[in-house]
C-alpha cells in the first residue's frame, strides 16, 4: 500500500464524494486511489480533484494534449502512479501510446505535432527543468498559437499537477489497474509498471 | 505563533541549528525543503518521523500543501509579476513593486522593507495608494 493509506471508499465523508468517484471512474486519471489519499485531509479531495479535473479533463486546450503533458511532467517527477495513470477520456479521443512516448521524447522534430502542440509540450518540458528560459519571449511565441485564457488554462495544468505528482512519489504508489484496465493489487501493479519512470527528479 | 519576518527568515535559512522551532517544525521544514530538491530522500523512515508528531490528516494537509507549492511558484516564476502591496502595506505599481522586491527572492529585512520604507510617502506607509495600472 502507499505509505499513506487510502480511506476505505465508504469511510469517506467528503461533500460531492459520489460525484468525484464517478469522474475517475470515467477518466482514470487519477483513480480514485489518489482522492482516497487526500480524503484522509477533510475536504481535500473535492478541492484538489476538482481543480485537477478542470485543468485536465476541461477547459479550452485539447484534453488528449493535456493528457501527453500530464505525462511527460509525472515522468520528470519520478512519479510511478501518475506516470502510469492514462486517461480513458483521452484515449477515447484517439490519443495512442505511441503518441504519449513521442510526447515525452523528441517532440521537437515529431511532425505528428503541429508547431502549437509543439510549444505546449516545450512549455511543460521546461518548467521544471529550465524555467528561466521561459520568460517574455517565450510567452510571445505561445501567443502565436494560443490565447492567453488557453496559456494560463495550460500553466495552471502544469503546476498543478505536477505539485501533486511529486507529493505521490514520495507515497510509494502504483495505479489501481494495469495497462489494460483490469483491477490489480499494489504487488501486482508493482510489478507490471517497474520502480522508475523517466528522468526523475533527485533520482 | 505571532509570524515575524525574523521568524520567516530563521525557518527558510537556519532551521535545522535554530532553537526558535518545535522538532515538529523542523521536520514540516525539512519535508518542504525535500520535496523541492530531492524528493527520492521522502520514504518510509521519513514518514515514521512525521508520525511521530503528526496525524495522517495533518500530513496530507502537509504534503499536499508543499507540493502545490511547489507546483505554482515555479510557474508564477516564469509569469514576471511581483506582490501588490510593499512590504508595509502599501499598495503599489509594479514598477514600484520590482524595484522594492528586486529580481531574486530574498530575506525583507536585507533590501525590499528598507526600500519599502525610503519610498513611502509622509504620513505613513499606509496613506496613500498607488495608482492602478
Amino acid at each position: 500500500m502507499p505509505i499513506i493509506q487510502p480511506l476505505d471508499r465508504d469511510k469517506v465523508e467528503e461533500k460531492g464524494w459520489e460525484r468525484i468517484l464517478r469522474r475517475c471512474e470515467e477518466v482514470q486519471a487519477p483513480d480514485d486511489l489518489f482522492v482516497r489519499i487526500l480524503a484522509r485531509a477533510p475536504g481535500y479531495a473535492k478541492a484538489i480533484h476538482d481543480a485537477m479535473h478542470m485543468s485536465h479533463a476541461e477547459g479550452n486546450v485539447p484534453h488528449t494534449l493535456k493528457e501527453i503533458i500530464r505525462v511527460q511532467l509525472a515522468r520528470r517527477a519520478g512519479d510511478t502512479y501518475f506516470a502510469n495513470l492514462r486517461s480513458r477520456k483521452a484515449i477515447e479521443e484517439g490519443l495512442t501510446e505511441e503518441l504519449v512516448e513521442a510526447g515525452c521524447g523528441d517532440f521537437e522534430a515529431d511532425p505528428r505535432f503541429t508547431p502549437a502542440e509543439k510549444w505546449a509540450l516545450r512549455y511543460a518540458w521546461l518548467m521544471y527543468r529550465e524555467p528561466k528560459k521561459i520568460g517574455k519571449a517565450f510567452y510571445d511565441e505561445g501567443k502565436r498559437h494560443w490565447s492567453e485564457a488557453q496559456i494560463m488554462e495550460l500553466g495552471g495544468m502544469i503546476a498543478l499537477h505536477y505539485g501533486m505528482q511529486v507529493f505521490m512519489r514520495t507515497l510509494g504508489a502504483f495505479p489501481l489497474r494495469d495497462p489494460r484496465g483490469r483491477p490489480v493489487d499494489e504487488a501486482e501493479a508493482r510489478q507490471i509498471y517497474g520502480p522508475r519512470v523517466g528522468d526523475g527528479l533527485g533520482g | 505563533m505571532g509570524l515575524t519576518e525574523e521568524m520567516i527568515d530563521e525557518g527558510v535559512e537556519r532551521y535545522r541549528e535554530s532553537g526558535k522551532f518545535t522538532e515538529a517544525e523542523k521536520l514540516a521544514f525539512r519535508y518542504s525543503e525535500l520535496m523541492a530538491t530531492d524528493p527520492g530522500a521522502i520514504g518510509e523512515e521519513f514518514y515514521g518521523a512525521l508520525r511521530e508528531h503528526y496525524s495522517e490528516a495533518e500530513i496530507v494537509e502537509l504534503g499536499v500543501f508543499i507540493g502545490f507549492n511547489a507546483g505554482y511558484h515555479t510557474f508564477f516564476g516564469t509569469l514576471d509579476f511581483y506582490p501588490m502591496f510593499s512590504p508595509d502595506g502599501r499598495l503599489v505599481s509594479q514598477e514600484e513593486s520590482r524595484r522594492i522586491y528586486g529580481d531574486r527572492p530574498v530575506s525583507h529585512l536585507r533590501g525590499p522593507l528598507a526600500r519599502a520604507q525610503a519610498g513611502a510617502p509622509e504620513g505613513g506607509a499606509r496613506a496613500a495608494a498607488a495608482p492602478r495600472r
